[in-house]
This record gives structure tokens, C-alpha cells and sequence, in this order.
């Protein structure tokens, strides 16, 4: 029924400095891509100074002993290459993706760029600005606000509540002693791993990583590991907005997290609720009701924990109605469980995706820093369908009734409150927060 | 250093191609492609927004979802459900010139697939019922990405400056008041013209047998009859005598700028010049504009150019989401003054080298999957009239020559023939 789903062959090293080397040979288009991972990330942020992994990822690449920021770009760009720096809760990460016969002179920037920043004041200076600068414009996305105040009301007070790209208080507030004091602490070789997939020679891959990265060092002593978080407490917030036509909608409940044994049940139960076209939700909101665009549900899975959450957005006046379509449909599903058509459906329609999600080498890569940094097993990808198929409907219905949003859950709406508070009411207390409380 | 283990082939290997025509003008391209044990099936069908009239603009795209509402055979809610029963999953969209449909499946779901998408081209059913509702979720689709946007309110203003007469002038979600009032009728007469055969072609590429496909693909569509031909699209599109500027007050955090000019038609071979000149302008960190105005002049927060080809002369745009104290004023003279640079001293030949690179592996990175190169076929068709010229998008770049770049710099962003659209907020504190 679906294709047979593998990886390419791997080669594994451990550098002396304690870097973990992950190569994949693979054919295809002659391009490269590279992934060298830090784990931590943002929910390593100090207090009040959320943003902070963040900012010391994109300021790593403005500059090292030996080039300024602008030489690094004009360097990889001229080689039609790319160079990224991203930071998520679990992770700060270095993306590179390059044309095959470029990858060497890359991964020379990109080592760099990871062991030996130099953080120029003024680069770091004026990237501060410019993040904040782009959390005024993130300010004026109605689905980005709402992303954030639906991750800071699950979370409550774990790291996790935090954005990764920060508040504009901490931001402002953040010095380069604070950025280059980040990296001395947290990039390390022992916890971090590289990635390389592509039209390339592996062993030619190791021998350029052993040159590059063997001797790097970084500070010791163990991480603290993060404590799971506590079960969002139930809230009702309306986060103001006074100007829009169109509500954007979050619900959110406890979820899991990644290594947990309910992950695929999970993935199984989201989907028939809220994935694809033909998920319960699309049918009741889009299909039956007209109410919106799009609406989707999904386990949002870190290494810590994790929270199940709904996805939409409907116009002002109907802001309740979609909620309460949501939660009904949420809550019916819970006590029928999926019907043996609807589950074989949405099984299939998983197993078939899933080889579309591995084509590329950056997809792969992706996904094998993900295995990685989750400490998960390359079989999780080959034995994916067989997994997918173990989910009975009574593991559905299982799954679904602990974790969907039934009791204990938070609803965030992000419209205006003139509008849209009183409707919301009926979910519990309202809270009402200025939009501008969310940067 | 590591090496590819062959010598890097050409971007796209179109020998085997297999194209057809059918006798009631449907055309099929086929393209066996074994790395993956997948297919990408898409059917372009020759309409956008530039064939519409005032009054039911955006009938192409409320059009796209209909076509998902049941047909002859497969019934209401039955496209998606059948599809994601065999693992696959399908989506659609509609450009100022087409409407494309995908479907990406494990090979072996290839006669469903086939199956579902004739039969909706043969015999699509159109209910009141399903109208209204589409209707409805057209409007939030609008009012996401247009009302609720500062980029989609923009751009809106932008298209109506450079556009007085094309059709390219209203949105390609078309007018609020348009979605209202599009009837039934409408649609059925949108269908019997646009969604023939012979205004169709279908790309599909992968683990398939392109003997063995075309017979299932005649046999299915074969007895479609013809459609009537399409009305020519209205071309008279006065020429602009001086800068055109429209202001945009909201309640947003930060200004906004947006320029547009119009271009070439996608055909012209200034195109691909157009896109190297996008790449040395904004594409990158060491690009000239992100350079200038992101990093030394901090006036913007992001600058990006869109080169959009289109089949008839598109938009050459130019955005920038300011700082939030930055001076629009002062933004546009460096914006303006920096385009006047390329026009009058072009590139220098490490800028076109870095350009060409960064473009050579877009053009990778979009032909690295089924998906890809069955819509860089079709697009390639519809726009530029040939399917084969997907495979010539290198040969194309590296042909363009500093001077090219400089030509169309001087050509096309004419400060003469600028149109500028400013985002003011309001009611900031």
C-alpha cells in the first residue's frame, strides 16, 4: 500500500573533542546538506533574557578569527550555498545546504562560525535591534501572536512558555557579554552532533570533520536536564487586538513528549481528528459549516514534554461558534472513538506521506538530526508503517481521551476582546491581555 | 574534498519525456523517474485571474474549491477521502494564469488517482449547497490573507497602480463584493470553457510505465469531448507617464514599503536577466540591498524582490518592512538611489557569479523531488508555451551577462514608471 521507506546507509564518528559525526551518502541532485546541532537551545535561556540563544546563533555568524560577518556571506553565497542559524526550545542548530563540490569550503565557515565566533559589538548590537525591530512586525501577525500566547498559557511558567526569538524587554536589555558568555557555556562538543547528507563521499566527509572540529573544546561539567512541565492550567485568554476581522483560535491541552510510547497512537488520533482534508474537524468547521479556511490538530512533541493543540481561525463574529465546534467534535470523538473506515483512512494516508516528508537531503537530514537529538532509533523510520498500522481504534480512542482538550485545557483567541470576550464566557473566566504583552 | 560521485548531470533530464496529444486536445506529459517509489500527478488547466471580467472576479480560484465537491462518480466528499484511503493527498492552487491540482501517491495508487481527476474534468457536479458554502470559505481565506495582512493589503494597492486596463489589476481571491454575488451559472459556464480538455495538460513523473499510463490516461480522458475557445485575454494596457502612489493607513507596529514596475512578459528573454538582477539586489545577506538598508543603514528590518512571471508583462516588486522609527522618506531615497546605481554601472562579475550560483541551486533544490519537476514541466508550459524549457533554466542564467543585467535594470525600473505603495500606521502610541 505504501512504499517501502528507508534510509540511506550511515556512517557514525565520535571526534576526540567529543563530537558526534552523522554521514549519509545518498544520490540524487549534486547538493549538500549539513546540520550541526546544539542541544538546549532557548529553554536554556537565562531569566529575562529570553531571545538569548537565539540571538547568540544568528550573531555566531557575524563574525570569527578569521572573517568578518560580511566576508562569511559573501563567501557562501558566492559558492550558491546557504548558511542558517535557527534555535528552538530543544536545540540552537546550523544549517548549511551547498552545492556537493562546495561542501568542503563550507564546512570550514561553518565550523568556524560554531567554535570560534568572535561576537563584533557592533554586530551583535545591531542585531539585537533588528530582532527587535521584527517583533514589531510579528506584532502585526494576528496567527504569530497567537502562537505565542498559546505556548506562554500552556506552559505557564516552564522554559517552554518562552518564544525562542524572545520578549522585547530581554532583548533590549541583552548585552554581547550576555551572548558570547551563552556560547562559552553551552556550545559543546560533547552534547553537539553534525549531520551531512547528499551527493557526497562519506569517508571524505569524515576526514574533513576530523580536520575541522577534532580539537574543539567546550566548557564541562554536566547540563542541568529540564524538568517536564506541569499540565497547562485551564485559562480562557483573549489577547486584544482591536483592529482585525478575523479571530485566530488556539486550543491547547497536555500532551507528551517525544520519546513517549504514545507518540505514534498520538499521531494516528490527531490526524483522524485533525489532519489532512478529511479529519473530523475539516469536515465540521470547512466542510458542514463554512467557518474557516483551515483547521488542524496536532501533538506538538519536545524532549521535555509536550501539549496537543488545535489550530484555526474563523471572522470576529464567529469566534465561540468555532470553539464550540471544535470542543464537540474533540468531545465525540473521545467517547466514540474513530470508525474502522476513518482509522484505515487516515493510516494509510500517514503511511503515504510519510516517504514524500524523506525525498530531499535536507528532509533527511532533518530527520536524522531529529533522531538524534531525541536519542530515537533509525527504525522508528523504516518500521514508521508498521508502527502506524498497530494503532487499534481502542488505542485511539485511548490516547485521545487522556490527552485531548476535554477538562483542563486553554483556550486562547487572539481579535477584539470588545468583540470576542464576552462570547468566549462560556469556556470560563476570561483574561484579556493587549497584544503588545506578547513581545 | 568531497566530491559528487558523478559528474554533475544537467539540471533536469528531459530525454524521457514522453508527450501526447490527444484528439480532443488534452495534453500528456510523462516522465519515468525510479529513485522514489512515488508519483506527482498534476493537471494544469490554462485560467486565472487574468481571464476573468469585473463583477465575478475570483471565480477562478472560488472555482479550485469546487472542483474538490463531488462529481459524477466520486460524490460529494469523496476526492479527498478515496485519495488519502490509497496514501495519497492532493491541493490545488490559482495564479493570475493558471490553476494547477496535485496529487503525490505511492505509485501503485496511480488508476485511482487517474480515475478521480477524470472524472471531475468529465463530469463535475455543482450544487447551490456546496457554492455557498466554498463561498464562505473563500471569505476567510480573504480575510487571511488579505484583510488580516499587511503584505496581502499591500500588495492588493500595488497590482491596481501598475495595472489600469489587464485584468492583472484585481486579486487573484478577487473582490469581497465578487465572491458574494458569483452564481451557480457562473460556474458552470466557467466549466464547460476553461475546463475542457483541449485548455488542459497533465504532468506526471515517477515510478511509472509511461507506456502503460498514457493507454489508462487515454482511456479515461480520451472521450471528453472539447471545449469552445477561449476568449483572447484583453491586452491594452495604457503606457504609465509618471510615478503612481497609493498610502495604506493601519493600525500597524512599523512602516511597510512597496514598489512595483511592470516587467516583461514571462517569455521575453529578459526574464531570466530579471532574475539574476533579483538575485544580486536581495537575495542573500551580501545582496545590495539587505546589505544596505538591513545592515549598514538599519532602515529596514527586511527587503525582498519578487520577479513573478507571468504570461502576460507581471510585476517586478520590491518590499520592505522598516524599522519601526525608520523614515520612509529617507528609505526610498536609498532604495531608489541604489537601483539607479545597477541601472547606470550594473554588476560587477563577482556579483553575477555569486547570482548564477545562488540560482543554480534553486533550481536544484526545486527539481530534487517527483513534485518538483512535474510542476517545473508544467509551469514551464503554461507560461512559456514549451515543457522543455524546464530543463533550460541553467543554460538560460548562465547565458545572462553583466550587461544583460544593467539593460533591464535601466529598462524596467524606470523611476518614471514606479509605483509605490506606503504602509503609515496609525493610532500608534
Amino acid at each position: 500500500m505504501s512504499p517501502r521507506i528507508s534510509l540511506p546507509p550511515i556512517r557514525r564518528e565520535r571526534l576526540e573533542g567529543g563530537l558526534s559525526v552523522i554521514v549519509a551518502e545518498r544520490a540524487g541532485v549534486p547538493l549538500a546538506s549539513a546540520r550541526l546541532v546544539l542541544p538546549g537551545g532557548a529553554s536554556l535561556d537565562p531569566s529575562r533574557r529570553s531571545g538569548l540563544a537565539h540571538l547568540a546563533a544568528n550573531a555566531a555568524r557575524r563574525g570569527t578569527r578569521r572573517r568578518t560577518g560580511a566576508a562569511i556571506d559573501l563567501l557562501i553565497e558566492s559558492l550558491g550555498a546557504e548558511l542558517g542559524a535557527g534555535v528552538d526550545e530543544d536545540a540552537s542548530f546550523f544549517g548549511l545546504s551547498a552545492p556537493a563540490e562546495a561542501l568542503a569550503r563550507c564546512m570550514d565557515v561553518l565550523a568556524e562560525v560554531v567554535t570560534a565566533p568572535t561576537f563584533p559589538a557592533r554586530e551583535v548590537d545591531r542585531l539585537r535591534r533588528r530582532e527587535v525591530a521584527a517583533l514589531a512586525h510579528d506584532l502585526d501577525e494576528p496567527a504569530v501572536v497567537a502562537d505565542r500566547a498559546v505556548l506562554a498559557a500552556a506552559y505557564g511558567e516552564h522554559p517552554y512558555a518562552r518564544s525562542p526569538e524572545g520578549l522585547v524587554a530581554d532583548l533590549t536589555a541583552a548585552r554581547r557579554g550576555d551572548v558570547a558568555a551563552f556560547h562559552a557555556r553551552h556550545y559543546r562538543p560533547q552534547d553537539a552532533f553534525l549531520v551531512v547528507v547528499g551527493a557526497v563521499q562519506a569517508e571524505e566527509v569524515l576526514a574533513l570533520a576530523r580536520r575541522r572540529l577534532r580539537a574543539w573544546r567546550g566548557a564541562e561539567g554536566p547540563q542541568a536536564p529540564l524538568p517536564a512541565p506541569p499540565p497547562p492550567r485551564p485559562a480562557v485568554l483573549v489577547v486584544d487586538k482591536p483592529d482585525v476581522t478575523q479571530a485566530q483560535i488556539r486550543i491547547a491541552s497536555a500532551g507528551f513528549p517525544r520519546r513517549s510510547p504514545d507518540y505514534f497512537p498520538g499521531i494516528v488520533a490527531s490526524a483522524v481528528l485533525g489532519g489532512g482534508f478529511t479529519s473530523r474537524l475539516m469536515e465540521a468547521i470547512r466542510v458542514n459549516r463554512g467557518l474557516s479556511y483551515g483547521v488542524r490538530s496536532r501533538f506538538a512533541t519536545s524532549g521535555a514534554g509536550g501539549i496537543f493543540l488545535v489550530s484555526t481561525f474563523t471572522k470576529v463574529e464567529t469566534a465561540a461558534e468555532i470553539v464550540q465546534v471544535a470542543l464537540d467534535e474533540t468531545a465525540r470523538f473521545c467517547e466514540e472513538g474513530p470508525g474502522a473506515e476513518e482509522l484505515e483512512r487516515t493510516r494509510s494516508y500517514l503511511c503515504g506521506l510519510y516517504p514524500l516528508s524523506l525525498e530531499t537531503h535536507d528532509q533527511v537530514c532533518e530527520k536524522l538530526a531529529d533522531l538524534e537529538l531525541y536519542g530515537l532509533d533509525a527504525d522508528e523510520v523504516s518500521g514508521f508503517a508498521e508502527r502506524i498500522r498497530a494503532v487499534t481504534p481502542e488505542v485511539c480512542r485511548e490516547v485521545a481521551r487522556r490527552y485531548f482538550p476535554l477538562e483542563r485545557r486553554v483556550v486562547v483567541a487572539v481579535g477584539p476582546a470588545r468583540a470576542i470576550a464576552k462570547p468566549l464566557a462560556r469556556f470560563g473566566p476570561v483574561r484579556v491581555i493587549p497584544a503588545r504583552k506578547m513581545m | 574534498m568531497p566530491r559528487p560521485k558523478r559528474a554533475p548531470a544537467p539540471a533536469l533530464d528531459l530525454a524521457g519525456v514522453r508527450a501526447h496529444l490527444l484528439p480532443n486536445g488534452l495534453r500528456v506529459r510523462l516522465l519515468p523517474e525510479r529513485s522514489a517509489a512515488t508519483i506527482s500527478y498534476y493537471t494544469f488547466f490554462q485560467v486565472g485571474s487574468r481571464n476573468e471580467r469585473l463583477g465575478t472576479t475570483g471565480i477562478s480560484h472560488l472555482f479550485e474549491h469546487m472542483m474538490f465537491n463531488g462529481a459524477a462518480k466520486y460524490g460529494p466528499k469523496e476526492f479527498d477521502r478515496v485519495l488519502e484511503s490509497r496514501g495519497g493527498h492532493s491541493n490545488a492552487y490559482t495564479s493570475n494564469d493558471v490553476t494547477a491540482y496535485y496529487e503525490d501517491f505511492a505509485a501503485e495508487a496511480l488508476e485511482t488517482v487517474v480515475d478521480l481527476e477524470s472524472d471531475r474534468m468529465r463530469s463535475l457536479r455543482l450544487t447551490s449547497d456546496s457554492l455557498e458554502q466554498e463561498r464562505e470559505v473563500v471569505k476567510e481565506e480573504r480575510r487571511l490573507r488579505t484583510e488580516n495582512s499587511i503584505f496581502g493589503l499591500m500588495e492588493e494597492q500595488l497590482e491596481a497602480l501598475v495595472f489600469l486596463a489587464h485584468p492583472y489589476r484585481w486579486p487573484v481571491i478577487g473582490w469581497m463584493e465578487d465572491i458574494s454575488r458569483i452564481t451557480r451559472e457562473d460556474c458552470e459556464g466557467f466549466f464547460r470553457t476553461y475546463y475542457a480538455p483541449n485548455n488542459a495538460a497533465i504532468y506526471a513523473v515517477g515510478d511509472l510505465d509511461p507506456d502503460a499510463t498514457f493507454l489508462l490516461l487515454e482511456r479515461a480522458y480520451g472521450d471528453i469531448p472539447a471545449g469552445p475557445r477561449v476568449a483572447a485575454v484583453p491586452q491594452g494596457e495604457p503606457p504609465q507617464r509618471g510615478e503612481r502612489r497609493a498610502s495604506v493607513r493601519y493600525p500597524a507596529q512599523a512602516p511597510a514599503l512597496l514598489a512595483g514596475w511592470r516587467g516583461p512578459p514571462a517569455r521575453s528573454p529578459d526574464s531570466a536577466a530579471l532574475d539574476v538582477l533579483q538575485a544580486c539586489l536581495a537575495v542573500g545577506e551580501s545582496s545590495r540591498l539587505r546589505r544596505r538598508l538591513v545592515q549598514e543603514l538599519e532602515l529596514a528590518v527586511s527587503i525582498s524582490i519578487g520577479w513573478g512571471w507571468r504570461i502576460d508583462p507581471g510585476v517586478f516588486l520590491a518590499f520592505a518592512e522598516l524599522a519601526p522609527r525608520a523614515s520612509v522618506d529617507r528609505t526610498e531615497k536609498v532604495l531608489w538611489a541604489e537601483l539607479a546605481r545597477v541601472a547606470e554601472r550594473g554588476v560587477t562579475a563577482a556579483e553575477l557569479r555569486r547570482a548564477q550560483a545562488l540560482l543554480r541551486s534553486s533550481v536544484l533544490h526545486e527539481l530534487a523531488t517527483h513534485h518538483g519537476v512535474a510542476h517545473a514541466l508544467g509551469q514551464a508550459e503554461a507560461l512559456l508555451g514549451d515543457w522543455r524549457e524546464a530543463g533550460r533554466a541553467l543554460e538560460h542564467y548562465a547565458a545572462v551577462g553583466a550587461g544583460d543585467v544593467r539593460r533591464v535594470a535601466r529598462e524596467y525600473l524606470d523611476p518614471a514608471r514606479r509605483c509605490v505603495v506606503v504602509l503609515e500606521p496609525e493610532g500608534r502610541p
